[in-house]
Parts: C-alpha cells; sequence; structure tokens
C-alpha cells in the first residue's frame, strides 16, 4: 500500500515539476470562473440560450476543471505508457500501476476543481455549496476519463490534443441553457453535471434522477479511466 | 539529387502523410467549431467599431461568422506549433549528428508547420464562406493568415521551451484569452479596450473585422503590428530551436536521447 501511495505521488509531482503547468492550474480556473464567466452570459445570449449571473459563474468553474483535467488525463497515459510498462514489468503489476495513475488523476483533478470552487466562492458565493463541489468534481472525474480513453487509443500527441478540444467544443455548445437548439447534439458527456452546478449556482436543488445520472457517469468515466491506463501499461508480450 | 532542404522538408511531410487521423482532424475540428458556432447564433443586432473609428450595427450571427475562423484557426495552428516542435525537439538532434545542419531542420519544420495551418486556413475559409461574406476577401484572408502564423509560431515557441502538458495548457489560454474574449468584438462594447492592443492577437483581428464589414483598407498600423509580431516570433523561434537541436561537442559524445 505504501508502494503504491509512492508511485501515487511520484506520479503527482512528474506533472506539478514544471513552474508554467503549476501557474496554469492555478491561473485557468481563476480566469473562467472570473473572466470567462463575465462574458459568459453574453455569449449565451448570443447563442439563444439563458444563462446568466450566478448560473454562468458556477457553470465556469465546472468546464475549467473539465478543460484542466482532459488534457491532463490524455498526457498521464499518451506520454507514459513506456515507463508505465517498465514499471509494470518490474513487479508493480498493470493493475496497480493503473491504480497509482487514477490516485494520481484524481488527486491532480480534486486539486483543480476545489482552485475552482474557492474561486466561485470568493466571487460571488455559493447557494448550494455541497451540490456545487460535487458536480464541480463530476466535471473533473468525467474529463479524466474522456482524456484517458483518448490516450489509449491516440498516440500523437497533437491528434489526441486535438480530440481533447474537439469533445470540449462539442460539449460547451451543447451544454443546458447555452443555446436554444435540442436533439442529438444537446447530449455532452457532462450535461447532468452542469444541470446540477447551474441549479447549484442559483439556489435550486436538484431531483434525484439528475444525480443518479452524473453518479453513473463519473463512475463509467473512472472506469474507462483505469481501464485505458491499465491498457497501456500492460506489457505486449 | 536532393538538397538536405528538400530532404528533411519531405520526410517531415511524409511523416504528416502517415497519421490520417491528424489529417482528418485538421479539416474536422475547424469546421465543426465555425459550422457549430455561426449556426447556432441568434441573429440578435450588436453594435461594433472597425479600424478607422467606424461603429456600425451588424448582427450577432454575422459577428460570429465574421471572428470565429480566425478563433479557430488559432486554437488549431497553436497546438500544431507545440507538436511539430516537440516532434524536432526530439528528432532532429539525431539528423544534426548525421549531418544535417541546425538550420536546415528548423526551416523543414517550419514548412512542415506552414502546411499544417494553410490546411486549416483553407478549410476554415472555405467553411465560413457558407455562412458569411465579407466585403473584402483579401483583406479577410490575409489577417486569418497572419492569426495562423502568429499562433503557430507562438506555439512553437512554447514548443521548443516548454514541455507538452505547459505548452498545451499555455497556448490554448493564450488563445481563449486573446481571441476568445480580449479582441473579441461580440463582447462589450464591440471595440477592444485598451489594453488589447499588447496581445498577439489584436491586429490581425481589427484587419479581419475591418475586411469582413468594410470594402476599404483601414488598418495600416493594425497590419504593421501584425507582421511585426510575425516577423519577431519567426526570429524567435528560429533562434531557440535552431540552438535546442544544434550539437556542441559534448552532446554529440552523448547518446541522443528521447
Amino acid at each position: 500500500m505504501s508502494a503504491l501511495a509512492f508511485v501515487s505521488g511520484s506520479f503527482v509531482r512528474e506533472h506539478l515539476r514544471t513552474p508554467v503547468t503549476m501557474v496554469m492550474l492555478a491561473a485557468i480556473p481563476v480566469f473562467f470562473v472570473l473572466i470567462f464567466a463575465s462574458v459568459l452570459g453574453q455569449f449565451a445570449g448570443a447563442l439563444g440560450g439563458t444563462l446568466a449571473g450566478g448560473a454562468a459563474s458556477a457553470i465556469s468553474a465546472g468546464w475549467a476543471a473539465a478543460f484542466l483535467c482532459g488534457s491532463l488525463a490524455f498526457f498521464q497515459v499518451s506520454s507514459s505508457r513506456g515507463a508505465d510498462r517498465r514499471l509494470a514489468s518490474a513487479g508493480m503489476g498493470a493493475g496497480r500501476v493503473a491504480l497509482a495513475r487514477i490516485t494520481a488523476a484524481v488527486a491532480l483533478g480534486v486539486a483543480v476543481s476545489a482552485t475552482a470552487y474557492l474561486t466561485l466562492w470568493a466571487r460571488s458565493g455559493i447557494a448550494h455549496p455541497a451540490h456545487a463541489a460535487a458536480a464541480i468534481l463530476a466535471f473533473a472525474f468525467i474529463y479524466i476519463g474522456i482524456g484517458a480513453l483518448i490516450g489509449a487509443f491516440v498516440s500523437g500527441a497533437l491528434e489526441g490534443s486535438l480530440l481533447v478540444v474537439l469533445v470540449f467544443s462539442v460539449d460547451v455548445f451543447s451544454g443546458p441553457a447555452m443555446t436554444s437548439t435540442g436533439g442529438l447534439l444537446a447530449y455532452g458527456p457532462t450535461r447532468d453535471a452542469a444541470k446540477l452546478l447551474i441549479a447549484a449556482g442559483t439556489g435550486q436543488g436538484s431531483p434525484g434522477g439528475e444525480w443518479a445520472a452524473v453518479t453513473a457517469t463519473v463512475a463509467a468515466a473512472l472506469a474507462a479511466a483505469f481501464g485505458a491506463f491499465w491498457l497501456a501499461a500492460r506489457s505486449r508480450t | 539529387m536532393l538538397s538536405r532542404s528538400q530532404a528533411a522538408t519531405i520526410m517531415g511531410f511524409r511523416e504528416q502523410l502517415r497519421r490520417p487521423l491528424l489529417l482528418i482532424l485538421l479539416v474536422v475540428v475547424p469546421a465543426y467549431v465555425i459550422t457549430r458556432s455561426i449556426a447556432t447564433t441568434q441573429a440578435t443586432p450588436h453594435l461594433i467599431g472597425l479600424p478607422g473609428g467606424t461603429m456600425i450595427i451588424t448582427t450577432m450571427k454575422a459577428l460570429h461568422g465574421a471572428v470565429m475562423a480566425g478563433t479557430a484557426i488559432a486554437f488549431v495552428a497553436g497546438l500544431c506549433g507545440v507538436f511539430v516542435m516537440q516532434s524536432a525537439l526530439s528528432g532532429d538532434r539525431r539528423l544534426v549528428i548525421a549531418g544535417f545542419h541546425p538550420g536546415e531542420m528548423v526551416l523543414a519544420r517550419l514548412a512542415v508547420l506552414g502546411s499544417d495551418v494553410a490546411l486549416v486556413l483553407g478549410v476554415s475559409l472555405a467553411v465560413t464562406a457558407l455562412y458569411f461574406t465579407p466585403a473584402s476577401w483579401l483583406q479577410f484572408t490575409g489577417a486569418a493568415a497572419l492569426i495562423g502564423v502568429i499562433y503557430g509560431l507562438l506555439g512553437a515557441l512554447c514548443g521548443a521551451v516548454l514541455d507538452k502538458l505547459s505548452a498545451t495548457y499555455l497556448i490554448l489560454f493564450a488563445v481563449m484569452t486573446d481571441l476568445g474574449i480580449v479582441q473579441n468584438p461580440m463582447f462589450g462594447n464591440g471595440t477592444p479596450g485598451r489594453w488589447a492592443v499588447l496581445m498577439p492577437g489584436y491586429g490581425p483581428v481589427r484587419v479581419m473585422v475591418g475586411g469582413a464589414y468594410s470594402p476599404h483598407f483601414d488598418a495600416g498600423g493594425e497590419l504593421l503590428l501584425s507582421l511585426a509580431w510575425a516577423a519577431a516570433l519567426g526570429i524567435g523561434v528560429y533562434i531557440v530551436l535552431r540552438r535546442a537541436v544544434a550539437v556542441t561537442s559534448s552532446s554529440a559524445r552523448a547518446p541522443a536521447s528521447e
């Protein structure tokens, strides 16, 4: 267990060793919540949506967590494949390497979400603090799954980054209260988490069905991330 | 008989052609982002300022058509810049050890980056043409190309000095802040604020907005500023990358690292 904790800690440090990454992990949530949220109401209005005020600030915090965690998880898989296979072959096993990776990804996701949450709280207060925290974490964990899945199947860093950006764009445009259009494109991966976050930002509760949908999506995303980390770490022989 | 520069450039293009997913994404990402954003935007009226001080009333839908191509080009060109240079750092030093000149390798990589930017530019303008007709295609296309060059080079600079994750975050953050918000006439009073001039997107976006709505060219200062950014970044990338792939006597003795 201590070996697992040590390796997980090493994986976290691996991403935090670059000062620019540290600055970005702190600055991007602040940027989303303070700057992006201020124009988001106008942007959603142009798209025919109704997002504004506390809801716009709240959803910005979720997108910040999603944006950072998607890229982070993608690079965790794509850049570390060789090292993870060596670790697995050296006796740690692909399952434990995957567990260490997902522990590190979740720890970084929690840190990023906490920054976004605290910025949101400092900016405008949060009507439903516990609901908002859960929803922001859901955004982070769902994108850990998406980024890791892309990393498992796409080896090129440019291709993977473009795919993460594409999924993020589709998701943002199809978010609830963003546009007046419905249809199939209205079902992005974070749709239910966004509904929870918008409700939390405006002081409303959310129905049990939405909580169940978010829980199921997060569980599926983390299971997919574990699978992706395991696939990347297992030996090819 | 091919020169070494030609051989390095051809190798770079072959590497790109062996990645069909990349070529698909270079088409799909800008096409989707531009189509979706214009198609979903409402035709609500909005006042904007053109270069030269003229104020006009347009619609949010038309304005999104005018500026979204620039934002999409900057996102994709920036990421291409980051990873074309990351790829250069990992492989080109070996070729330099094998006898290639560092300058030849840098120019070959810049040629590959230029072709990626040209592809994204062509796709973005073709998709934009389906929804929006600028008053001056020449001015609009030139400005879009300048956005691609400036952000491609900025990405290349980030890719040459930072690791993959930091460079990716930084370039996406820069595009979102600069083109997505600060220069975007869809927000605020439709004219960029006083500090917007300090950012690389100011010049080309102003030229682009001018070309979108006016057949006359009133953005001489903004064009010069854009060219200055492009030249400075081009020189910066050449120097940084040339140093990065150059082989010193000590590194030549050491095995080439990953």
